[in-house]
């Protein structure tokens, strides 16, 4: 990077992404895309018989004898879920990827995904249900006993301390972590951190909960003799605050902190007390239901044929094979299936809804021709069962003509790019224009010349995927001409209305159920093709169908981050005071627009003038969507780094520079309900030692390097409305109805937690039904980091409500019941809500292995009044860790010739493990700006944002090099090697 | 997965047989040790076998026998799981660096069941390979990763094929100079390691020397000595679960502080163990100081290739090789 007059190109080495588009372009009409899973169709045709020799076998399930005929090919998880019923073990990827099948064979954990049934014969098998009551029989004497002196409860230690330190966030994983560290407990009895980490290694959490595993495992064998207390403090359905308190001490964190930026905030006697979640017991002894333990009477099991090719036109499918394939019940393709997915494709992007319907002209259907990325859907199969329904897709012969295909959002803007679609790559906005985002502040020229000093760079992130350890699946169940879909969303109510609307049906005649979900993290706040196929194959089959994605479709079928290309200019005064900034982005959609394709980051400074403007870009990689913070992380990485490396030329500490300028008012102008970046960034420093850690970069000697990083968060939640409603019958239970799934971060708790606070009763008093669309009022969704805001409003509202009417009636009796409701409207009279972070993070870098390991790491966030400090810590830490991830790991990587994804996966995608996981320190800076459920403003998304800048300029502050490209790789960290070594010949 | 039958070999050569008698019958066998792989590998449908060979099923091929008479080693059954390979208190003492290597491998739920036999002859994890494209290892005849993302891929004794040998033991029995029981319809023999894998310039779609109907049955290590030192490092994409990116298996035998014999065997960077006897003789009838290793580390890269995005391989096991050396000599 060179101050522009000088030179304003900074990219001297060619990176991979340039690579790709050199190729891409060279070779795209050319290369035939090779045979990926759906092609292999062809090659290796079923040795059919679709219903299978059976062999008996024998086995002990948690003590229990069976004798069962089992297929050849069932896997033993297969046996467990599907004919056992035992479904608390989890299929995340069913390829040895990511944990959460694991169960104990013969006291050892093994992924039950990657065996055989038939190779269990003669084996103990011990599962989570068998960790609860009967106490399993394939651990050793003394881990039996020490688990049966658990018995004052069904829980075991583990269990409890699971629950204690909010271990499962959403769930999925957990029955897989805790047969793994039963494991380690049973022959390790006082395991240390990094022990537990090690025997857990295997077990991947996207939520990232790793710290509050990791501290519930090392707690669980000292916490044993405790363990009757808490849980009889558990089971009198009490607030176990104490327990819960005590349970953060052991994890080491700072516990929230009543230190506010403005007004010093009340205490409460049930809010922002630590409450262990109202569903724990569920989480951690396998009986909560996600979505593909469902199973219903008849039901068929579905897949879908995915085109192997980036972009192609359908010439001919035959699929007459595959209806001949006895248990075949139903066959859909784009020539039977013209279902619109309206929230697949939006003009401009923003939520789906009718005037996005009427306005979208770039449609997107359940099935397209042609196909636009590999990975699209192009027929679905129903049959009597999954190896039934896998075997017909084998069957199944389409005819493709290739066309080429563009991969690079920068590429695909070039005039002589292939169209992907006939108005071009620029993606359509909500006026069916073809226009970039753009937003505009003063006058960025003017700024420039004003500007005593003007730096140039250019920023790229790579296309991240969610990775949700829950793979997407639906079950679709007609009865008459009411349909049911259990999918797993994080907006029943939109999901209800978006299937409705693809399916042309009176909304009333769709009914969406979740009531467990395995992970949110973006774009489920709307319906998926999924549930869609799931709904067209039920009809067609006349019988309820079960859709599961496997882990590979899910990374290349559905979406991911948008990946960006980003030009800032950035101008400033000697003094170092901003005077212009201006991007220009380019977002790479994938072929369809699901979301914004936004880059933000820009906003969080003050300065007069500035300019964004970003391209919305279609491509022909998998579809980009939101994920955690959707424009933010990689904007947010582009700025930061940008503004690190400002402060560097301009010889000032970068916090300084923050501190200089940072956002005051909203674009210089609207004032914040509250503020308090100033105090985050002062606490932050502090606890993480800032004033000696950081030091200039690249200053350390020999090959082992530490730095300091540092970036900032302002964020502005999401907005809409919802409505809650509550029941009081004369028993004195109140009933809670809201319309959340609860994703994981605890909405079901909190929205308890406001309930008991605002009716003045105990949280014992509180039952929330949720997640079911015939159950539950409208909720706005889980996304836009607004849940607690919305939805909490509305329980605050309701209860208020209730209050006037027992005020006024009493209270019931006998049959009666007090039925209260509320949708406000919460108004901001000309202020803008925000909260506030900062995150420290400390990086060593090992610079001739490559390896770059993060060793401390601070988060300060003002999310208001924290709601339940115990969910909020595991929130905000789980987000730190995925910036991590994205910072030093994550890329879905295509092949540029054949466009096919090559790394899909949680092995391929390097998602962070146990080990990979820093320990994330924790300071809640809380405020009341009197908006809000009690003050509470948004958390989930805001970890994430600040994390992927603050690492990347830490790595900038240990070695002295700037990492321009993420993620944060080996090769970048190790690049420059040929300079130094001249003359090595390289083989093209 | 496609339909197949499984079957439960008595003994490897019942094992043999019954591959025999499938093909015999025009279907395709498939044996499993631990399974975890071949599972993966038939549901990608990458394999498609009528008849899984279920290893497993033998009894009594999964331990640790010292062989008769002093001074002759250990016989080690194919059919060990790794984690009881890493943990076995011999292997440890005198054989480390294949109870490291064991350590290394994936995750503990894979360690649990995977067999070290099954390591050895692991198929690469090349991800065109992986990903069904029809390369030399699926049947057809190009490698796509020589023009395409190669960043995995080899910097020694690629071509046609540039796959890297996914083994984190194979480096480790190499350097140990095993020898490997193979069974096969004909009989047994018995081969030395280092013969046992095969470079994709003899044979493009395979990793080694075992014909469709022979499977590895022991392996022997010759007796350790008093002055071996042995130890594996392996560099990871993340800090588990993932293959060697590069690795090194280092064996040294030390009379008082002199080196006089060594093995250096690199993985993660050829299509087979990647023995490096330059490296190796710079070692020998020395004393290691840092600048020894140092200049082994620069012998081990020397007549490196490169492919357009894994030179970062080079520097990187350069570092690796002396720093390897480094602390197996500091652990004196």
């Amino acid at each position: 990077m060179e101050e522009a007059g000088k030179t304003v190109n900074m990219s001297r080495k060619i990176s991979r992404r340039r690579f790709i588009k050199r190729t891409g372009a060279a070779v795209g009409v050319a290369t035939a895309a090779p045979a990926v899973r759906a092609q292999r169709a062809q090659r290796s045709a079923t040795g059919g018989r679709p219903f299978d020799r059976r062999t008996r076998i024998a086995l002990t399930v948690n003590g229990a004898a069976h004798e069962i005929a089992v297929e050849d090919r069932w896997t033993l998880a297969e046996l467990l879920r599907d004919h056992l019923n035992l479904t608390g073990t989890k299929i995340g990827c069913d390829r040895g990827e990511c944990g959460a099948c694991t169960v104990l064979v013969d006291g050892k954990p093994v992924y039950s995904c990657s065996q055989l049934a038939v190779w269990a014969d003669g084996k103990s098998v011990q599962t989570v249900e068998g960790l609860t009551g009967q106490v399993g029989d394939g651990l050793p004497a003394s881990a039996r006993a020490d688990l049966m002196r658990a018995s004052a409860s069904p829980l075991s230690a583990l269990q409890q301390s699971f629950i204690n330190h909010d271990a499962p966030q959403c769930g999925f994983c957990t029955s897989g972590q805790l047969m793994s560290a039963t494991a380690l407990l049973a022959v390790n009895a006082h395991p240390s951190a990094d022990e537990a980490r090690a025997a857990m290694t295997g077990n991947i959490c996207r939520c990232s909960n790793y710290n509050h595993y990791v501290a519930a495992t090392v707690a669980a064998s000292q916490r044993s003799t405790q363990n009757s207390q808490n849980s009889q403090n558990r089971q009198n359905q009490n607030v176990s605050a104490d327990s819960a308190i005590s349970a953060l001490n052991v994890v080491g964190d700072t516990r929230s902190q009543n230190a506010s930026a403005g007004s010093a905030i009340s205490a409460l006697h049930v809010v922002g007390h630590a409450t262990p979640r109202i569903d724990a017991e569920q989480r951690v002894s396998g009986k909560a239901i996600y979505t593909a333990d469902v199973k219903l009477p008849g039901m068929l099991y579905a897949r879908v044929l995915r085109s192997p090719h980036p972009h192609a036109r359908i010439k001919r499918i035959d699929d007459s094979k595959a209806r001949a394939l006895p248990g075949v019940k139903a066959i859909i393709t784009h020539e039977t299936c013209r279902v619109v997915w309206g929230a697949g494709s939006i003009a401009g992007g923003q939520q789906y809804n009718d005037e996005m319907k009427r306005i979208t002209k770039q449609r997107r259907y359940a099935f397209n021709n042609p196909v636009r990325f590999a990975g699209e859907p192009v027929a679905a199969v129903a049959a009597v069962d999954r190896h039934v329904a896998e075997d017909a897709l084998q069957l199944i012969a389409v005819d493709y003509e290739i066309l080429p295909h563009v991969l690079d959002q920068e590429e695909a803007m070039k005039p002589d790019a292939v169209k992907i679609w006939p108005d071009g790559n620029v993606s359509l906005n909500n006026r069916n224009e073809a226009q970039p985002i753009s937003q505009r502040r003063g006058d960025v020229d003017a700024g420039f010349k004003s500007a005593d000093h003007v730096f140039e760079d250019r920023f790229t992130t790579a296309f991240v995927h969610n990775a949700q350890m829950e793979p997407r699946s639906a079950v679709a169940h007609w009865e008459g001409d009411k349909l049911t879909v259990y999918t797993p969303t994080g907006g029943i109510a939109n999901c209800r209305s978006d299937i409705a609307r693809d399916l042309e049906m009176p909304p009333e005649k769709v009914r969406v159920v979740c009531q467990y979900m395995g992970g949110n993290f973006g774009n489920k706040n709307q319906n998926q093709d999924a549930d869609l196929i799931a709904a067209v194959l039920a009809k067609e089959a006349g019988a309820p169908v079960k859709l599961e994605l496997s882990r590979n479709e899910d990374f290349i079928g559905v979406h991911g981050r948008w990946p960006t290309t980003q030009y800032y200019k950035v101008g400033l005064k000697d003094d170092g005071t901003l005077t212009a900034i201006q991007l220009r982005g380019y977002s790479g959609m994938g072929p369809y627009r699901k979301n914004t394709g936004a880059i933000g980051g820009v906003d969080v400074y003050q300065c007069p003038n500035t300019e964004t403007v970003v391209y919305p870009v279609y491509t022909n990689k998998t579809v980009s969507g939101n994920f955690r913070g959707p424009e933010y992380p990689q904007g947010f990485f582009g700025m930061q780094s940008m503004m690190d490396e400002v402060a560097f030329r301009m010889k000032m500490d970068p916090v300084d520079f923050i501190l200089k300028n940072m956002t005051r008012k909203f674009r210089d102008e609207t004032p914040y309900t509250s503020y308090s970046l100033d105090e985050c960034i002062r606490r932050g420093m502090e606890a993480f030692d800032w004033k000696k850690k950081w030091h200039s970069a690249g200053a350390g000697q020999g090959p082992i390097k530490r730095g300091s990083g540092v970036a900032f968060l302002s964020f502005r939640a999401g907005l809409g409305r919802s409505n809650a409603v509550i029941r009081l019958d004369a028993s004195g239970k109140y009933t809670v109805h809201v319309g959340v799934t609860d994703v994981g971060a605890g909405a079901k708790t909190t929205m308890a937690l406001i309930a008991a606070e605002a009716l003045g009763v105990p949280l014992s008093k509180i039952e929330v039904v949720w997640g079911d669309t015939d159950r539950c009022p409208y909720s706005v969704g889980e996304s836009g980091s607004r849940t607690t805001i919305m939805t909490g409003d509305a329980v605050v509202a309701a209860a208020q409500d209730l209050k006037n009417q027992i005020a006024e009636k009493g209270l019931p009796r006998g049959n009666d019941v007090l039925l209260a409701s509320a949708s406000p409207n919460p108004q901001l009279e000309g202020k803008v809500r925000n909260t506030f972070g900062a995150h420290f993070a400390e990086v060593e870098v090992d610079a001739e292995l490559g390896r770059v390991r993060v060793m401390k790491y601070v988060a300060v966030h003002d999310c208001g009044r924290v709601i339940n400090p115990l969910t909020a810590m595991s929130q905000i830490k789980g987000g730190a860790l995925m910036g991590i991830g994205m910072a030093l790991h994550e890329d879905l990587l295509y092949d540029p010739r054949s466009g096919v994804a090559l790394n899909a996966g949680y092995y391929g995608d390097r998602v962070l493990t146990h080990r990979d996981a820093p320990e994330i320190d924790v300071i809640f800076i809380e405020s009341d700006d009197g908006y809000g459920p009690f003050g509470a403003k948004s958390m989930g998304e805001a970890s994430k944002i600040p994390a992927v800048a603050a690492v990347a300029n830490a790595i900038f502050n240990a070695t002295g090099r700037r990492m321009k490209d993420l993620p944060i790789t080996r090769d970048k960290i190790l690049s420059g090697f040929e300079a130094r070594n001249s003359g090595l010949e390289v083989q093209r | 997965m496609k339909s197949f039958r499984n079957v439960n070999p008595r003994d490897v050569r019942h094992a043999v047989t019954l591959m025999q008698q499938a093909r015999g019958a025009g279907q395709d066998a498939t044996i499993a040790g631990g399974g975890s792989d071949v599972l993966g590998m038939m549901k990608e449908r990458l394999i498609t076998p009528d008849v899984l060979v279920n290893l497993k099923a033998i009894k009594g091929l999964d331990e640790v026998k010292a062989e008769n008479g002093p001074g002759r080693g250990v016989a080690i059954g194919g059919l060990i799981t790794l984690d009881a390979l890493s943990t076995h208190p011999l292997i440890r003492r005198q054989y480390g660096v294949l109870a490291e290597a064991a350590a290394d491998v994936a995750t503990p739920q894979i360690r649990n069941v995977a067999t070290l036999a099954g390591n050895v002859c692991q198929r690469p994890w090349c991800w065109y390979y992986r990903n069904g494209f029809k390369c030399y290892k699926n049947g057809g005849d190009t490698c796509y990763s020589f023009a395409g993302e190669n960043q995995f891929h080899a910097i020694f004794g690629g071509g046609p094929s540039y796959i890297v040998h996914p083994s984190d033991t194979a480096p480790a029995l190499v350097a140990l100079d095993a020898t490997f029981r193979i069974v096969g319809p004909a009989g047994e023999r018995v081969v030395p390691a280092a013969e046992f894998f095969t470079l994709p310039r003899v044979n493009a779609a395979h990793e080694n020397i075992l014909k469709d109907d022979e499977a590895l049955a022991s392996i022997t290590l010759p007796a350790s000595s008093a002055g071996m030192r042995s130890t594996y490092h392996k560099i990871m994409d993340r800090e588990a679960w993932t293959h060697a990116v590069v690795s090194a298996a280092v064996v040294l035998h030390m009379n008082k502080d002199v080196c006089s014999r060594a093995a250096i065997v690199l993985g993660g960077v050829a299509p087979i163990p990647w023995r490096v006897p330059e490296a190796e003789k710079l070692l020998v009838g020395k004393r290691i100081t840092p600048d020894i290793a140092a200049q082994a580390g620069e012998a081990a890269v020397a007549g490196a290739r490169p492919l357009a995005k894994n030179a970062y391989k080079v520097p990187l096991t350069q570092a690796m090789v002396r720093r390897t050396i480094e602390a197996l000599v500091a652990t004196a």
